[in-house]
């Protein structure tokens, strides 16, 4: 155990930093062209001129403190001396729109800000005009700024001026400030975006990020000599913990991009060992890199796919260290030198040990695409409210569809309609300045509500199906998830849409909108006449083309005890598209459940009450505004379901 | 430019240029002056003799007629090479960059004047050659920086869009540190977001490093946003001269542009 | 540099042809004799010699490059070269003090032309530059058989003309073949270095690129001029002296000027890379064609082949494998 698992703020590690660390990197930016390099010695100097400043201009323990900006080490520095000095840095996401970002300021009450630039000084001089409680504001960059003649705005070098003044006359100010620390002080406040209502700051303790931090070092084996590159907003959870506590924890050097453009290039050069990004990242960069391959020479191409093939059927276990023969080993080895390696530089992922993905489903293509590289890519399920750790997968443990098991000290239960509870020492303290919503997500006992609903696979990984408000339940009060198994039959071509029934129903049914040019196309290869999409979606085949895609998916469904109740016995197609314009799709298309129900009332009960043919009339409208009304006979169609033991056997 | 800007010196002074290609007349005794530290701009419809007048001053055209009074020197023409040694830099309408070339190589093509040791002693002290191109590499990241364009460092400029090859151009030009700068058409081609950029970089370029700037344009907007004076030509002759807002009153001006360009 | 894929294809198929031709020829014909390893040896010794066309035609590509002059006087160039540097090893002088001599003198002789020719020309069109070029490739002809003799001279700088066999003496190569092609080999390493990594290999480039923009960012074009006329002087130094120690240095050296011509025209006007692939296929090819199929239609391939495949690419490919697509803009 060194000196520094013992304290409990990140000043008093940054302090025991500067000296047991003093000659290794903290922090690198490439500026003009070159990476340079700050020490935890530099760096604390530049963070203790910084703080006193600040306090010397006025900010007492408690205040907030707003940081705007990109990656840039002086924003992070910020972010320390705001905390050597017991304020509460806030930082925000820097491409909010005015009004977004006046709601922070406001609301938390901010007194000063740390900006990157001219553009986000214009826009903090906006929003202080709405709030006059924010009276300092401090630029990193200096370019444009020689006009702004305000008292109230400054450079970061003068506020360290003022800061070395007042060190001049009391030397020991920073080091008795920071002693004064304790692990349960709000250490940082972080506003969650939310998908409904105004942001909500949420206020995370020393103690909240540093154990959360040190467990997750301790549990990928984090050291001083990882390299990671901050990308992503400061304002995020997840680069809060990576590139500022765990550094800080570990000890390694965080580099700051020269610009946003430029993280590509300057990720090839850093080659990180540790690497989060969201799921939307790694695809676009699978996506470029097909792009790629389609323009280059066919026998690039060919070797390309060919060890593409082999790198899916060795990579993945040898990176789980499966048993692998000497020959796929040495064929591995081969795609190494030729495809791979280079695949891998390009990406700039030639030495990542540990790859974080997290926010929202993978696809499994591109995961396996990842992982068959040897890229240990692996998902993580969290939230603001737990300083992000909920579940983590373990190394041998990894899967596409399953987000892991619990992170260290992270106790997980679901509760009865199906939504995840946990309960951790990273759980927050509170929303600032919300006692409702605060009581609402976190009950007495400390269990906080996710709002999504998911269920322990056979082998104990955490799946999350759903937002736990749109989870229903079967008459037998097991789990029905609606979006999930509609998720599953739209991944098929010819399935355009799909509603799924059974809330406080025995069984599962379905309505299919089938994908007119996908089986508008299959249909002519079969010879099949169709005039329309009523009349394509009523043939037999097509019906046929629908029942294999969701015996299939009723197969798959087999493979969970949880979820194998939710096997389709019946479905139809319908007569006619959903539509928006017709309400029953919102503009995002996505179905509004209530509303077809209601509508087409007449075919569900059909569903379930055992017809073959069901008689429907629906009033549509047109696209030049006329409203019209169609009609059809549609029949209904049984599918075959499976008992968890054929669903094994069968697939 | 809301405030009006005030000048002391002239830095070059066009007199009674005629200009003329066989038979059809190019320019037609033209007389206006540059300010140190002004943006000046030239405009008129298409074929009014804008670029010609930008390659008289730039010495790729030699008038028939008339003097170019430069930094006091009066002369009836000038080289491009020795225009540029004068402290003369530009850049062209149809973006005349070194395709094949990286962009850091372009701009670096910039600094050849300022180097020192000559083309050809590079070979005789190799050390001493190193640390100068370090330096001049300095430089040409300060401008890659202001200009943002970290991205594409290393990029074959024939491979970047237009609006990009256009921001290096300008870097190149900067790169020589020049007095008077000359720009030709710098938006033309560009969508708003990338005017209001350039637009930018021409502001901060006058503002900051004091750089006289002549520019041709087609965009009124811009140019009466950019410039303290402006010289209006059609047909090669001279319309008017003054602030964008006595030109823009002008009746002359309103009649040419109404009358000739879309 | 973008290559574009038909390049590959084309060099692809003409290697495949030139394998496949001679075995057939071998399968067919009682006269013509066809071993793999005989065929090696033949591809083998027409690469290497193919290099010697290769720096002929690299002095071209340079000077067209920059100047946009198709420069006739590279072979009297290489003439001139090599009974400079003939001639002072005559007189005793060690050979490495010959080398730095010659160079200087064809640095000297670059001077004299942009002063005396280019500098009055200049803004000229192309073709009377050309013609310009032909009058100095005679004077240079002439120049020098008056400064050091007309005679035929034997040239010999110490490299090893030995054969050497690999693969059990199934297959023969001549030592001094060898050692030109690694000589050839270092030149073009260090034109690539010059080129790329020096302030005035920049300077060149910039001009290659774009005239007018290079003389708006202040480089002198005449300091200019006389560079490249100087590197294509070096270069033809060690094009003489490598076709001097072979063939012995005489009049005839001037006509390998002709072959570069070809050479161009497969490789493209205007690259570098094109013009040592040019010279490499023209090269293995003539060789090829003379001994496999040349008894079959009487011997001579050697003397037509080059300009038969020039031809053949006049038709199809006018621009050569590497050089810019010619767009003519009406």
């Amino acid at each position: 155990m060194t000196a520094i698992d013992s304290l409990d703020t990140f000043p008093k590690i940054l302090l025991e930093r500067s000296k047991s660390s003093a000659k290794k990197p903290a922090m690198r930016e490439k500026d003009l062209g070159i990476w340079q390099t700050w020490t935890w010695q530099e760096a604390f100097q530049e963070i203790k001129a910084f703080a006193c400043g600040l306090s010397a201009m006025g900010l007492s323990p408690g205040d907030k403190l707003i940081i705007v900006g990109d990656n840039r080490p002086r924003l992070y520095w910020a972010m320390s001396a705001t905390q050597c000095v017991g304020g509460i840095p806030v930082p925000t996401y820097q491409d909010a729109v005015a009004q977004e970002m006046a709601y922070v300021v406001d609301h938390s009450d901010a007194i000063v800000a740390v900006v990157e630039d001219q553009e986000q000084v214009d826009k903090l001089l906006e929003i202080q005009q709405s709030c006059p409680q924010l009276k300092t504001i401090i630029y990193d960059d200096a370019r444009g700024m020689d006009d702004y003649d305000l008292p109230h705005v400054m450079s970061f070098e003068s506020v360290q001026e003022k800061g070395r003044e007042l060190l001049s006359q009391n030397a020991d100010f920073f080091e008795t400030t920071i002693d004064q620390g304790k692990g349960a002080d709000e250490a940082i406040m972080l506003y969650t975006s939310g998908t409904t209502g105004k942001p909500k700051g949420v206020m995370l303790t020393y103690d909240n990020m540093v154990i959360t931090a040190r467990n997750g070092c301790k549990l990928e084996n984090l050291t001083e000599n990882e390299e990671t590159l901050a990308y992503l907003p400061m304002a995020w959870v997840g680069d809060h913990l990576f590139s500022y506590a765990q550094s800080y924890i570990a000890g390694f050097c965080v580099s700051c991009p020269e610009s946003p453009a430029t993280v590509p290039h300057d990720l090839r050069e850093i080659g990180p060992t540790y690497y989060f990004a969201p799921p939307r990242v790694f695809e676009n960069l699978l996506t470029s890199v097909t792009i790629r391959m389609q323009d280059a020479a066919p026998v690039k191409q060919k070797v390309f796919k060919y060890f593409m093939d082999v790198a899916k059927n060795i990579g993945v276990r040898i990176l789980e260290d499966k048993p692998v023969s000497l020959k796929e080993r040495l064929l591995y080895k081969l795609g190494d030198i030729l495809v791979y390696g280079p695949l891998k530089n390009t990406l700039g992922m030639s030495r990542v040990r540990i790859a974080y993905t997290a926010g929202e489903a993978i696809g499994p293509e591109i995961f396996e695409f990842y992982r068959s590289l040897g890229i240990n890519i692996k998902q993580i399920y969290g939230q603001t409210e737990a300083s992000i750790f909920v579940t983590v997968q373990p190394d041998d443990q990894v899967r596409s569809d399953t987000v892991g098991i619990a992170a260290p000290d992270v106790e997980i239960t679901i509760a009865d309609n199906g939504e995840v509870l946990y309960r951790s020492p990273g759980v927050f303290k509170s929303y600032y300045k919300n006692e409702e919503s605060t009581k609402s997500t976190k009950n007495d006992e400390g269990w906080v509500y996710t709002g999504d609903a998911g269920f322990f696979t056979d082998d104990g990984h955490l799946r999350i199906i759903d937002r736990a408000k749109d989870v229903g339940k079967f008459s037998n009060g097991k789990l029905f998830a609606p979006k999930y198994i509609e998720n599953k039959l739209k991944f098929f071509p010819h399935i355009r849409e799909a509603v799924c029934f059974g809330n406080s129903r025995d069984t599962c049914t379905a309505f299919i909108n089938i994908d007119m040019e996908a089986v508008g196309v299959w249909a002519e290869k079969q010879n099949i006449p169709y005039a329309s999409y009523q009349e394509l979606a009523a043939k037999e085949q097509v019906y046929q083309l629908v029942q294999d895609s969701i015996e299939q998916v009723n197969r798959d469904l087999t493979d969970d005890s949880m979820l194998s109740h939710s096997q389709i016995f019946r479905f139809l197609i319908l007569h006619k598209e959903l539509d928006a314009d017709d309400g029953e799709l919102t503009r995002t298309r996505k179905v509004r459940r209530p509303f077809i129900a209601e509508r087409y009332g007449v075919l569900i009960d059909a569903l379930y009450d055992g017809k073959s043919q069901c008689f429907i009339e629906t009033e549509v409208s047109f696209e030049d505004g006329r409203t019209g009304a169609i009609s059809a006979d549609l029949h209904i169609q049984d599918v075959k379901t499976y008992s968890l033991e054929e669903g094994k056997t069968a697939a | 430019m809301s405030t009006t800007r005030n000048f002391s010196d002239v830095l070059l002074k066009v007199d009674n240029v005629h200009l003329s290609f066989g038979g059809v007349k190019a320019l037609t005794n033209v007389n206006f002056n540059i300010m140190k530290g002004e943006i000046r701009a030239i405009i008129g419809p298409n074929g009014a003799g804008k670029s010609s007048m930008l390659n008289v001053i730039n010495g790729f055209y030699h008038p028939q007629q008339g003097t170019i009074t430069y930094k006091g020197v009066a002369r009836s023409q000038m080289k491009p090479h020795q225009a540029a040694v004068q402290g003369i830099a530009r850049t062209f309408q149809n973006i005349a960059l070194f395709k094949g070339m990286s962009t850091l190589d372009n701009i670096m093509t910039g600094r050849l004047l300022k180097m020192k040791s000559g083309l050809l002693s590079q070979a005789f002290y190799w050390g001493k050659y190193e640390k100068e191109e370090t330096q001049h590499r300095h430089k040409v990241e300060e401008i890659i920086d202001f200009l943002e364009i970290q991205s594409i460092r290393k990029t074959p400029v024939g491979r970047l869009p237009y609006g990009l090859q256009k921001r290096v151009e300008l870097g190149r030009a900067l790169a020589a540190e020049p007095e008077l700068l000359l720009l030709d058409e710098p938006m033309a081609g560009m969508n708003v977001e990338e005017k209001e950029d350039m637009s930018r970089f021409i502001i901060e370029t006058n503002d900051q490093l004091g750089t006289t700037i002549a520019l041709i344009e087609h965009d009124m907007g811009v140019v009466m946003d950019l410039s303290d004076r402006v010289v209006v030509l059609d047909y090669g002759r001279q319309l008017a001269d003054g602030t964008p807002d006595a030109v823009r009153g002008n009746q002359a001006v309103i009649d040419a542009y109404l009358g000739v360009t879309e | 540099m973008q290559v574009e894929r038909s390049v590959y294809t084309t060099i692809g198929a003409m290697a495949l042809l030139m394998t496949f031709l001679p075995w057939l020829a071998g399968q067919f014909s009682e006269d013509v004799y066809f071993e793999w390893p005989f065929f090696v040896e033949v591809a083998i010794g027409g690469l290497l010699s193919g290099v010697m066309y290769s720096l002929v035609a690299l002095g071209f590509v340079l000077i067209f490059k920059a100047s946009g002059v198709f420069n006739f006087a590279q072979g009297a160039m290489v003439l001139f070269a090599a009974l400079s540097f003939v001639g002072l090893k005559d007189l005793g002088v060690p050979l490495w003090l010959c080398v730095i001599l010659t160079a200087a003198i064809m640095a000297a002789v670059a001077v004299v032309i942009e002063r005396v020719v280019l500098r009055p020309l200049v803004n000229q069109e192309p073709i009377i530059l050309f013609m310009v070029t032909i009058g100095i490739a005679y004077i240079l002809d002439g120049f020098g058989q008056i400064l050091w003799g007309a005679e035929v001279r034997i040239l010999d700088i110490g490299l090893p003309d030995e054969p050497s066999f690999f693969f059990d003496g199934k297959i023969l190569i001549n030592q001094f073949d060898i050692f030109a092609a690694l000589i050839a080999a270092a030149l073009v390493a260090a034109l690539v270095v010059f080129f790329q990594y020096t302030r005035i290999g920049r300077a060149l480039r910039a001009v290659a690129d774009d005239h007018q923009a290079a003389m708006s960012v202040g480089i002198p074009l005449q300091h200019i001029w006389v560079v490249v006329w100087t590197v294509a002087g070096l270069v033809a130094l060690v094009a003489g002296v490598m076709w001097g120690s072979k063939l012995g240095v005489q009049f005839s050296l001037a006509l390998i000027a002709l072959k570069a011509l070809p050479v161009l025209i497969l490789g493209g006007f205007t690259s570098i890379p094109g013009a040592i692939i040019g010279g490499l296929i023209v090269g293995a090819g003539e060789k090829i064609s003379e001994v496999f199929l040349g008894p079959l239609v009487g011997g001579g391939i050697e003397d037509w082949f080059a300009y038969m495949l020039a031809l053949v690419f006049l038709v199809f490919r006018p621009q050569g494998l590497f050089g810019e697509k010619i767009i003519e803009r009406v």
